[in-house]
């Protein structure tokens, strides 16, 4: 093989043909030398083959069906063994990104791990706006679409209370959801890296301030905020973000493994949503402006929204370099809800580590279905 | 082996043009208020130690892949410098305030230009017989409503059948 004999060559360049006292004192760098000339073979390989003949990765393998639509928003479960009675509804953020960054690949997917645990996994996805969605808003979210998902879950998997699982801004929602119908039969909640007390949300509380971005203004401009307008923001959060994931996609390139799970989340992390004007506006204007949700001041529908009228067994989630949603306005929940079985964690990673990857699949995911099973 | 003293002075003029360019950066982004007295202050500790920890192992070190190796703990030293120093200098008012003047200024300019762009395209398409964006639109609109209605019948229809089904054992 090529490889081989180029391997060969560098040996025989460093300490000649058969001379075996000359090699001994530099066997160590040979073989380091032969190792990293491997890589550089295989990186080079790799580098051709994601150029010439790049393949679509395939994300959200986990088989499931399709429970309920409502305009965009879909409601799917997933097959399970189901050993735990209590379905749970993941309700994932709106906007943004697109939810199979929860069932990414084989072996690097929350969804695989919940249904593998027994657990009756729902999923609701919010669907890709258009310009048609501009009117949806939060209380539309709050009031119309997460009861109806609730009440599809239970007719579908036959339970008479169901768990609900938040991550990111999907976390205020159902918070807003559970406050505002204290009659739902929710057994547990579960907040994951959820924005909770935005005072205390970092970069974007500090960028989307009143004092310096008009949200009235920019919505009645520009109508829904364009996934390129999303992309910008998130991208300005961290902009050294695409060089050091360059420099370890060349640096692991030799790693076909790697290289799998680094073009399926390159999918992911390149394909933006964007917000439903009207969404965006009370998203900004009663979340990050006003704080009304933590504040106790948010009326959705003409229901008050009160946190602490959650009162069910309550874990909250956060995580330690979440720079979207910081660790301390995730853990304001704690604090705000009445219930008596109420646990925070805060675990190694950012944002998005805490729910996919590697990491994940050892601190949180365990950590998530252990608190729901007993619980279940 | 490699030579210390020959890349020490390497270090320095790169440090030096580094720190430069950084500190340019740093006066354009905060350029509302008045600047610090060291605008370089805050990210300096970061870089140096990445600068001095890498010049250190580069001239300790044999020529071996360990050396790839020390090259790639100093990028990533030195983004994670530079993201820290982008992050520091993002996260005060001066910048969202200059984003959101930035912001403003483009909203005002773009404003009219969205509207006449579009009244020229329904124009066009009208000219054309065509359907307009707006059109589609309000049609799209229209069936998310008859859906939303479709939907309550279902949920009064549902409501009624489970009440007669309380019904119907007495």
């Amino acid at each position: 093989m090529a490889l081989e004999r180029f391997a060969d060559v560098v040996e025989r360049f460093t300490h000649g043909y058969g001379n075996g006292h000359l090699m001994k004192p530099g066997a160590e760098t040979v073989k380091q030398w032969q190792e990293e000339l491997e890589r550089a073979v295989r990186r080079a390989e790799n580098l051709q083959r994601m150029i010439t003949n790049p393949q679509e990765p395939r994300v959200g393998q986990t088989p499931r069906q399709e429970i309920y639509r409502k305009n965009k928003s879909r409601l799917y479960r997933y097959q399970s063994k189901r050993t735990h009675r209590t379905p749970l509804l993941f309700v994932p953020n709106l906007g943004i990104s697109r939810p199979y960054i929860f069932d990414l690949m084989p072996g690097g997917s929350f969804v695989e791990h919940m249904t593998r645990e027994g657990f009756d996994f729902y999923m609701l996805d919010w669907g890709v706006f258009g310009p048609e969605d501009n009117d949806l808003s939060v209380d539309d979210c709050v009031i119309e679409i997460l009861p109806r998902m609730t009440r599809k879950v239970l007719e579908s998997s036959g339970a008479e209370s169901l768990s609900v699982l938040g991550y990111c801004m999907g976390a205020p929602l159902s918070a807003s959801f559970l406050a505002a119908h204290p009659e739902t039969p929710v057994k547990n909640f579960v907040d994951m890296a959820g924005p909770i007390d935005f005072s205390k949300v970092g970069l974007f509380g500090l960028w989307l301030d009143k004092r310096y971005f008009n949200v009235d203004r920019f919505v009645d401009t520009i109508g829904a905020v364009p996934a390129d307008m999303v992309k910008a923001g998130f991208k300005l959060l961290k902009p050294t973000m695409d060089l050091s994931t360059n420099l370890n996609l060349w640096w692991n390139l030799w790693n076909d493994k790697y290289v799998e799970g680094f073009n399926a989340l390159n999918r992911w992390a390149n394909e933006y949503v964007a917000f439903p004007g009207e969404f965006f506006r009370q998203w900004v204007g009663d979340f990050y402006q006003q704080n009304k949700l933590f504040r106790g001041e948010a009326v959705f529908g003409g229901r008050p929204v009160r946190l602490s009228t959650i009162s069910c067994p309550v874990l909250v989630v956060g995580a330690k370099e979440d720079y979207i949603a910081p660790p301390e306005c995730v853990r304001a929940l704690i604090d705000a809800v009445s219930s008596r079985d109420k646990d925070y964690v805060e675990l190694p990673g950012g944002h998005i580590s805490l729910i996919a990857g590697r990491g994940a699949s050892l601190h949180c995911w365990p950590k998530v279905s252990g608190w729901l099973a007993p619980r279940s | 082996m490699a030579d210390a003293s020959t890349l020490n002075p390497m270090f320095e003029l790169w440090r030096k043009q580094f720190e430069e360019s950084a500190a340019a950066w740093t006066r354009m982004v905060g350029q509302a208020p008045p600047p610090p007295s060291d605008p370089t202050a805050f990210w300096r500790p970061i870089l140096n130690q990445g600068l001095e920890q890498w010049a250190r192992l580069f001239a300790q070190t044999p020529m071996t892949p360990d050396l790839a190796t020390q090259w790639k703990q100093f990028m990533d030293q030195w983004i994670e410098a530079w993201s820290k120093a982008l992050g520091q200098a993002m996260n005060t008012e001066a910048y969202a305030q200059m984003m959101g003047k930035y912001l403003d200024q483009w909203l005002v300019a773009n404003a009219p230009m969205k509207k006449a762009a579009e009244q020229q395209i329904d124009q066009a398409l009208q000219v054309l017989n065509l359907a307009s964006r707006t059109q589609l639109t309000a049609v799209a609109k229209q069936i998310v409503e008859l859906e939303e209605r479709l939907e309550r019948m279902e949920d009064t229809l549902g409501a009624i059948l489970q009440r007669l089904d309380h019904k119907e054992p007495r």
